[in-house]
């Protein structure tokens, strides 16, 4: 039965792709870009090693400069909701799909593309910074593509102590004396679905109005979007302040891996979870 | 633009067709195994009712629980670290996995875990089902994956012949595997050690240490390590040596709660004379280091237990006591559930 299903869900998605490509002069769909920009503040992220002399330097509002290394985050449950409200969702079921990783290092997942989306004009963009909890399984079965695709040497987006994914990972170093930074974040909800009895949910809901429509028709709109990485440190929850103690309640260690410090940072760039803040996301400009 | 559609859909359904032809239901004889559950030991953990142990599904389990192939380089299996004779736990202070890697934590022993309802040293998993996954794709384990080790192993004829058994076809799928091992693991029930037939009324009896033992117990052990599990599964920070590795955070790396950081669910006792070296990183070689901790004083912290705190942070003991204490630890050995001579 669950073949079958299959087997008309992938027919009906054929069809799909055919009645398009035969009615080109009034197209019923298109596809739509993001383009993420990784920086701090309106600079453009440069990675470097603990010497480097070309990657970008920032300072946060603690007064301490860092530089990053790494900076990978998973973008997922992307929705584009229409001027008049209808939500378009993005195969927000489906992480092979629906979900990429967005590794500064690797030029390619800095544009994803969202293929066959409906004509309309969008005025908002939704999408999950993070894995949401019920997809957050590491399921290889299901969804084999992202599962290699977040496993890979290079990316390691795997979080395995909590079978879910590594929702961000950022290595880099502080301080005038390049310290090692290291801030990895995910969730550890167990329980049964929907009714966790205990861990923290790093996934993070964002919520961004285009300041212009994005027209989706014989156009193919990009929709451009900051990530500014200054929040992680300096964001509007939290101003972090990097300490290589022991004493865990005094602000941050610089390498937070486990969920006591992480959820500092994930409110930082993700926002608190009680709020709409976007965290470190905005809107640069959308192009028609 | 239809007829596409039609001749799409006509394909659906000759593939349907096929499909069902294939599936072929047989009866299969797979019995509920009875296991002999203790009487005064508490609940099972709910998860079990939705994954009772069956005769082939434990044997299957017990079969993958050994199964090598489950790792990268088909070098360790579960059973590598998790060692009958040592109370399915290793004697390396760190789990030791592929190539050597060395692990976060010591290698927890396997028992009773039907009874459990918070599995790990941080209590980061719930239920038996989910726990297979962590070891297989954990880099300092078995660093490999579900499908990896499906493909290893699926088209092996005793593999075929068991999932045949166990559920009815040979489909070897990844839950399948989760709860055959789940299986096997519910049926790790230790309860037959000195302690316990004295308990049952057996005719068996203390030694004299052993019974000065058994009354220090009750006075300065028991409220943690209560119940016939010799656990109250609360997570405690006790003031042990700290593990060096920056992943460590014990039961707050799970919960986000300062309060827990360091905190590490109460270990059972039973067959502690066959797991050391004890704590979270092995931090103390034998029982009696252990006790000379508790005895010196443990690491002061703001979330240190109250219990120590009330005592000056620390478990005053006589070298008699400590002795005696040890005496009847060794109570709680079981060696017919070890597979030693008994």
């Amino acid at each position: 039965m669950k073949n079958l299903k299959k087997y008309i869900l992938s027919a009906a998605v054929l069809v799909a792709f055919m009645s398009c490509s035969s009615e080109d002069d009034n197209p019923v769909a298109n596809s739509v870009t993001l383009e993420f920009n990784n920086t701090f503040g309106d600079t453009p992220i440069i990675l470097g090693d603990a010497t480097s002399s070309s990657a970008t330097v920032n300072t946060s509002d603690a007064g301490q400069v860092h530089h990053f290394q790494e900076v990978k985050y998973v973008v997922s449950n992307i929705r584009l909701i229409k001027a008049d409200g209808t939500e378009i969702p993005y195969n927000v079921n489906d992480l092979d799909n629906g979900a990429t990783v967005v590794n500064q290092s690797n030029p390619e997942t800095l544009s994803y593309v969202l293929s066959d989306i409906p004509v309309g004009d969008y005025s908002e963009i939704k999408f999950g910074l993070g894995v949401r909890s019920d997809l957050n399984t590491l399921d290889q079965v299901s969804f084999p593509d992202f599962y290699d695709n977040a496993g890979a040497n290079d990316t390691q987006m795997h979080w395995e102590w909590g079978t879910g994914y590594r929702f961000t990972k950022i290595e880099g170093f502080y301080d005038t004396d390049n310290k090692e930074l290291s801030f990895h974040s995910g969730s550890t909800l167990e329980g049964e679905e929907g009714n966790y009895t205990q861990g923290v949910d790093a996934y993070r809901d964002i919520t961004l109005t285009l300041p212009t429509t994005a027209v989706v028709g014989n156009s193919a709109p990009t929709i451009s979007i900051k990530a500014d990485f200054d929040y992680l440190l300096s964001g509007d929850s939290y101003t972090v302040t990097l300490v290589s103690t022991e004493d865990i309640t005094n602000n941050a260690t610089p390498s937070a891996h486990t969920a006591t410090e992480m959820m500092k940072f994930v409110d930082n760039i993700g926002g608190d979870s009680n709020t709409t803040s976007p965290g470190m996301f905005s809107i640069i400009s959308i192009e028609n | 633009m239809k007829k596409i559609a039609s001749v799409l859909s006509m394909i659906v359904l000759i593939m349907s067709c096929s499909n069902d032809d294939n599936y072929e239901p047989t009866t299969f004889e797979n019995p509920e195994l009875d296991l002999n559950i203790p009487a005064d030991f508490p609940l099972l953990n709910s998860s079990f009712y939705d994954n009772i142990p069956t005769t082939y599904g434990v044997e299957l389990g017990e079969k993958l629980f050994t199964e090598k192939r489950f790792s990268i380089d088909n070098s360790v299996s579960c059973s590598s670290c998790h060692i009958q004779t040592s109370a399915f736990a290793d004697h390396n202070s760190l789990a030791i996995g592929v190539e050597g890697r060395v692990g976060l934590r010591n290698t927890p022993p396997l028992q009773n875990l039907a009874f459990m309802n918070f599995y790990n040293w941080d209590g980061s998993k719930l239920q038996l089902e989910n726990q297979p996954l962590v070891p297989i794709i954990t880099h300092e384990e078995m660093d490999s994956s579900i499908l990896e080790v499906i493909g290893k192993i699926e088209n092996d004829p005793e593999y075929e012949d068991l999932f045949e058994k166990a559920y009815g076809d040979e489909d070897v799928t990844a839950d399948r595997i989760y709860n055959s091992i789940a299986q096997y693991e519910y049926t790790l029930i230790s309860a037959n050690s000195k302690y316990d037939r004295i308990q049952r009324n057996e005719g068996e009896t203390y030694t004299t240490d052993e019974a000065q033992g058994a009354l220090i117990f009750e006075q300065k052990c028991a409220s943690c390590h209560s119940t016939a599990l010799f656990t109250d599964q609360s997570f405690r920070n006790i003031g042990f040596p700290i593990n060096p590795n920056t992943e460590e955070a014990g039961r707050a790396r799970v919960t986000g709660d300062i309060e827990d950081y360091m905190s590490f669910r109460v270990p059972t006792l039973r067959n502690i004379e066959h797991t050391a070296p004890y704590g979270s990183f092995g931090q103390f070689e034998t029982l009696r280091a252990v006790l000379d901790y508790f005895d010196n004083g443990v690491i002061a912290s703001d979330n240190l237990d109250p219990i120590l705190k009330d005592n000056n942070n620390r478990i005053p003991l006589t070298e008699e006591e400590k002795t005696n204490l040890i005496a009847f630890l060794t109570t709680l050995s079981d060696n017919e559930f070890l597979g030693l001579e008994y």
